[in-house]
């Protein structure tokens, strides 16, 4: 049975960042002017309009800014999975980051709680950037 | 630096002071209803049309008289549907306006655009509507957030849209002031208190106590099914014109005392501020200035209320009460029958019906003409007769907000 979830659909804007999850990599764009982490990506800073941008990869530390539980299946690729948690990580580097928080109860995960990465391949193409407890 | 500061303090001086100069000077003078709830066999078009039609008569208009139509975003058609447009509304109403708007993606620009075309002298009258046959299409919140298919890449992992954003701040609520289901439970409860007055709300004959609250699955933790407003049927529409205008129409009409927007615009998933302030913080100086009244003199609100959280936060931005305190502040029914400063007063979208801002707005409209029945505020639900009514309008997932103090004439 293949994989019946949704997948990433990559742009111009983000085909780099999906192409450094399938290496285990989160990369974001910073900007080479005021240093400015950003994402999603785009072709200027919002702080200071500059549109000189490098690439870094993140350390894949952060926080639980927020989450949720989603205890009913919007889509049927997930009814196996309810409970299942979405949430914001606020990564080190500045970005905040949609994400599923894994390897743990839903009942564990408080706001503020420091999580790292932990890849979870799903298809040839993509592998998906999840957060566990640290 | 200083100069650059100075200009800023001019500029919103200058605009503050303009504004008071429009205080009063718009009206809104005519509602349209139409059936609502589980309406079937209707298209979504059918209901734009009955509403506007009926604000038309009900301000003792021409339809000639019309030269603004703007109408809020369309969702996609279910089943067979036409895709709404103002064009495709403006011909079967048989108008041709100067000026037709319509806001994509939630954001609540409407009346203060309306009030420019108005003072600019572009248009006279401004039709404002809203319809969708969301209930009996069985449109799902996932249809309702994304035409159907995940946006963007949050699919992967399992996002789907509205109410897991909402939820998203209000657990940022929830860890940075201390807010909770037991504070939504209230807001829910209140209103659908409101709803059993109100004979054409889709839950007016059902009740709702705190353990049902408490008992209710959750959809998406931390929101209960109550916390989250049902989808309905139906359509709403109301006319602005100038209050010089109103004078000679059918009903006494409703001034617009002070109207603010503004938009964070910020998604919910890069927000750095989920907890607030929303919107409703900056809209609110704005149109308190415009209006040059407190909080002190709202006699009653119409806050929009896709989740109970909006309600709290929105009136917290408003300074109601201060972070955190909203639990005490709501408990005993104080937006209830009765209390002392009501709020959503036909039930609200979590328990009347959704017409995206229309519910609230011209629930404060109808209030302030006197013309609601069981739950007309005053002494008939033992609450202070209405003469200032705050009513707010939220788009996006706190991206955009439109505040209006409305005044009775």
């Amino acid at each position: 049975m293949g994989y019946d979830k949704p997948v990433p659909k990559p742009n111009s804007d983000t085909r780099v960042f999906w192409a450094g999850c399938k290496d285990h990599e989160l990369r974001f764009q910073k900007c080479k002017e005021c240093g400015h982490v950003r994402w999603p990506p785009s072709v200027v800073c919002p702080k200071c309009y500059s549109s000189e941008t490098e690439w870094i990869v993140s350390k894949g530390k952060g926080r639980v800014y927020s989450f949720v539980v989603y205890h009913v299946a919007f889509h049927p690729a997930f009814r196996d999975e309810v409970p299942y948690v979405t949430a914001i990580v606020e990564l080190q580097e500045g970005p905040h980051l949609l994400t599923n928080i894994v390897g743990c109860k839903a009942s564990e995960i408080k706001c503020d709680m420091p999580v790292e990465v932990i890849w979870e391949d799903i298809t040839e193409e993509f592998s998906l950037p999840k957060f566990k407890p640290t | 630096m200083g100069v650059a500061c100075l200009s800023n303090y001019l500029i919103s001086y200058g605009l503050f002071m303009n504004s008071k100069q429009l205080r009063d000077k718009y009206s809104i003078v005519g509602v349209g209803y139409t059936p609502q709830g589980n309406v079937p066999n209707l298209t979504a078009v059918s209901f734009y049309l009955e509403a506007c039609v009926n604000a038309i008569l009900d301000a003792g208009l021409k339809k000639e008289d019309i030269d603004g139509l703007m109408v809020y975003r369309h969702f996609e058609p279910l089943a067979n549907d036409t895709e709404i447009t103002p064009y495709l509304i403006a011909q079967h109403l048989g108008i041709r306006p100067s000026i037709v708007g319509q806001e994509a993606n939630c954001a609540r620009g409407h009346l203060i655009n309306a009030l420019g075309l108005l003072e600019a002298g572009f248009c006279n009258y401004v039709l404002i509507a809203y319809g969708d046959n969301a209930f009996s299409g069985r449109r799902t919140f996932l249809k309702e957030a994304t035409h159907g298919e995940p946006e963007g890449d949050n699919g992967a992992f399992g996002e789907f849209g509205l109410v897991a954003n909402y939820a998203l701040a209000a657990r940022r609520g929830m860890h940075i002031f201390g807010t909770g289901p037991n504070t939504w439970r209230e807001i829910a409860v209140s209103q659908r208190k409101w709803a059993n007055l109100n004979p054409i709300a889709m839950m007016s004959k059902k009740g709702l106590s705190y353990e049902e609250y408490d008992n209710a699955k959750w959809l998406v933790e931390p929101f209960r099914i109550y916390d989250a407003c049902p989808i309905s049927d139906g359509g709403r529409a109301y006319i602005v014109t100038s209050t010089e205008r109103a004078r000679d129409l059918k009903q006494k009409p409703v001034y617009i005392m002070g109207i603010g927007e503004y938009n964070p615009s910020v998604d919910v998933h890069q927000s750095d501020f989920m907890e607030g302030p929303t919107g409703a913080k900056e809209a609110g100086k704005i149109a308190f200035t415009m209006a040059d009244i407190s909080i002190d003199d709202i006699d009653a609100c119409q806050i929009y209320d896709c989740f109970t959280y909006t309600v709290e936060v929105t009136l917290q931005d408003y300074g109601f009460f201060k972070p955190g305190e909203g639990y005490d502040w709501f408990k005993d029914g104080r937006t209830a029958p009765g209390g002392d400063l009501p709020v959503n007063t036909s039930g609200g979208l979590l328990s009347e019906a959704y017409f995206m801002g229309l519910t609230p707005l011209t629930e404060g409209v109808m209030q302030l003409m006197s013309r609601c029945g069981d739950r007309q505020l005053g002494p008939k639900t033992d609450t202070k007769k209405p003469q200032i009514i705050l009513c707010s309008d939220n788009g996006g997932v706190f991206q955009s907000n439109s505040t209006v103090i409305l005044r009775s004439s």
